[in-house]
């Protein structure tokens, strides 16, 4: 524990610096945007943004997209209060109560109530993430080849599982973004796979075109102008501070949320987003006045609001110490560390301690900093939403094109970019969530190494993934999803999943 | 019997899966003990074949074809096309003219704007952008035809 409170104390040395302090205020500024406006998620705005990172050392240019992501979280209930419309699919939620009690003239402080909710669950998020981290990564530096491979099937299991889609669909996504993640050479033999003679396709399909398609310009495509509605309700700075019921009715909601979102975030799936509904659902059902809950209920903005903060938080867990995304999210926050040389995992804690501390302890000031941000310019942020869909989206397409080809000066990806923002609108359709085709996508290469090194150590067989507590304990685990979920399939009952679905579908 | 949306999703993935095992013949499998190049990439494309049948399968579940809304289609269509030719042009005509060129066009085609409003809009937005990535982020932007821009 001592050890902890040294290292974030020189972590706080370094989230000090100016140029540190610089970029986590720009990061949480771009975030709060990004979560306002409508149509741009956290993940396109990373990947449009990430090229932005390269002039940058490794521990600025994270800090800024943490700073992205997180900031997100906070900006989304801006238009979900003001608007009714989520900045970003984490704040559906928010959407119901919190423009209820606009409506009722409390708009301020359901704002109020908002932030503060993301700040208490932020904080919170950030405690247990320097508290598990460490030795999480210490425990995962014993991981050989099997149990890494054990690791990601169970990540890609429980992503299945956890969606709110049916678990054939998610599979689907995540075979397919493992194919995509296969196309190009052959790390252990040299072999071209798929590349149609495309010399840029020799390295693979990028993260970053496949994930401002999909999630950028796929949004944008299936989003007409005239579907955004502008009507925008202005909260008075006086009217910012809650009443003292208000304060009492939300204390509690937070603290659920807190717990409940971060434990959620450490899971793989779309953590904040699921963390929102489960949070909702569970102050509803533990309220004294459920009939409240859709009329303005403090509650409903609380723990939805504490839990997708708590969540985007517990997400980095297992991205910084196992080097394992639990998301698209991350995954892009993965693929930046490795465009700057800094292999995510538990390495990063034990060789590129600055980094890992620093960003640790810059997401406290983050922290801060969007307190702050987001209460007193509430008015900027209001005035940003005015700026019509019309204007806007040639802008972000143009950033779309901008960021892609940054990356690696190459066109094809630009190509690939199009393709994918096609592919993304059809899957949207169709009713398939792009998110575990990017997951596939990113864990491709290690799942293939890991995968291929383990049958090789054992002679080709299987059972190595079975004979080795700790890849044999992942192992009972997804099993034991498969069984969870085949069970539900079999009786035809309606699990938690399916009722997510339906509340997400807003059917009753 | 009725088209519903999962018997084409269901379609297409099989079609997606049989095209990879078609282009993997050449790819040596190797053994389970030396697995080879083509090893995972064809169990994946045999799962994304089982899967695809399975939600073709279980199509009765999902909505008619019909019924899905393609009424933003027209929309997407004109962007997809848009874009396409500005990244087309991207490298050869350079940022400046191909973005002012590319916002125009949505602006004017898609959103009905005025042109001289739709061109001033563009030509500010694109000018402040490559302002920003030259001093600020020292990030280079094809300069095609405009030289320097």
């Amino acid at each position: 524990m001592e050890d902890t409170l040294l290292s974030l104390a020189h972590g706080f040395g370094i989230a000090f610096q100016p140029g540190n302090l610089w970029y986590a205020f720009i990061g949480c500024l771009v975030g709060t945007l990004v979560g306002v406006l409508p149509g741009i998620g956290p993940l396109s705005g990373i990947s449009i943004l990430l090229p932005v990172t390269f002039g940058l050392n490794a521990t600025q240019a994270v800090i800024m997209l943490a700073g992205i992501y997180y900031g997100s979280q906070y900006g989304g209930s801006t238009t979900s209060i003001l608007m009714r419309i989520p900045g970003e699919a984490s704040s559906v939620m928010t959407c119901i109560d919190g423009n209820a009690m606009a409506k009722r003239g409390r708009a301020g402080a359901a704002l109020c109530i908002a932030a503060v909710g993301s700040f208490t669950a932020g904080t919170f998020g950030i405690l247990m993430l320097t508290m598990i981290a460490p030795p999480l990564a210490s425990i995962a530096l014993k991981f050989g080849p099997p149990e890494y491979t054990a690791l990601l099937v169970m990540g890609l299991i429980f992503l299945a599982y956890m969606s709110s889609s049916s678990l054939v669909r998610t599979l689907l996504m995540a075979c397919l973004g493992l194919m995509l993640g296969m196309i190009g050479i052959d790390n252990m033999t040299g072999h071209f796979r798929y590349s149609f003679d495309l010399v840029e396709l020799g390295d693979g399909i990028g993260i970053v075109p496949v994930a401002v398609g999909l999630f950028g310009l796929g949004e944008i495509l299936s989003t007409p102008s005239h579907k955004v509605r502008g009507e925008v309700i202005t909260p008075k700075f006086r009217e910012l501070l809650p009443t003292r019921a208000e304060w009492r009715a939300a204390y509690w909601p937070i603290a659920r949320g807190s717990v409940l979102g971060f434990i959620i975030g450490i899971i793989p799936g779309s953590a904040h987003i699921i963390s929102s509904f489960l949070s909702y659902a569970l102050e509803r059902r533990i309220s004294k006045n459920p009939e409240e809950f859709g009329k303005g209920a403090v509650a409903g903005v609380a723990g939805p609001e504490s839990a997708n903060n708590s969540a985007s938080t517990g997400a980095f867990v297992p991205m910084l110490a196992l080097g394992i995304p639990t998301g698209p999210i991350t995954a892009v926050l993965i693929g930046a560390l490795m465009i700057h040389g800094v292999p995510a995992g538990p390495q990063l804690v034990t060789d590129h301690r600055d980094l890992f501390w620093g960003f640790v302890a810059s997401m406290y000031v983050g922290n801060l900093m969007l307190l702050a941000l987001n209460l007193p310019l509430v008015g900027l942020f209001v005035s940003v939403l005015r700026i019509p869909y019309g204007y806007l989206y040639p802008l972000i397409i143009m950033f779309c094109i901008v960021g892609v080809y940054e990356v690696n000066h190459s066109i094809v990806d630009v190509w690939i970019m199009l393709i994918m923002g096609a592919l993304g609108y059809a899957l949207r359709k169709f009713e398939f969530d792009p998110a575990p085709l990017v997951l596939g996508l990113v864990i491709a290469p290690i799942f293939e190494q890991s995968l291929r090194q383990s049958l090789i150590m054992s002679n080709g067989n299987y059972l190595i993934f079975f004979s080795r507590p700790i890849s044999a304990g992942l192992m009972a685990v997804c099993v034991l999803l498969l069984a969870l979920s085949a069970l539900s399939f079999i009786l035809k009952r309606k699990d938690w999943r399916a009722k997510l679905a339906a509340a997400e579908a807003g059917e009753p | 019997m009725i088209l519903r949306a999962d018997h084409v999703a269901g379609g297409f993935f099989v079609a997606i899966g049989l095209g990879v095992i078609a282009l993997s013949h050449d790819l040596p499998r190797g053994q389970l003990s030396m697995p080879g190049a083509g090893f995972l990439p064809q169990i994946v494309a045999v799962l994304i074949v089982v899967l695809g049948a399975s939600l073709f399968l279980r199509a009765h579940e999902s909505p008619v074809f019909k019924s899905i809304a393609w009424d933003d289609g027209r929309h997407a269509a004109k962007i997809i096309l848009i874009t396409g030719a500005a990244i087309a042009l991207y490298v050869r005509l350079g940022f400046v003219v191909t973005m002012v060129l590319m916002m125009a066009a949505l602006l004017v085609v898609i959103e009905r704007k005025a042109i001289p409003r739709a061109f001033l809009y563009a030509v500010c937005i694109v000018i402040g952008t490559s302002i920003v990535f030259a001093y600020l982020v020292r990030a280079p932007l094809p300069a095609g035809v405009l030289g320097y821009w």
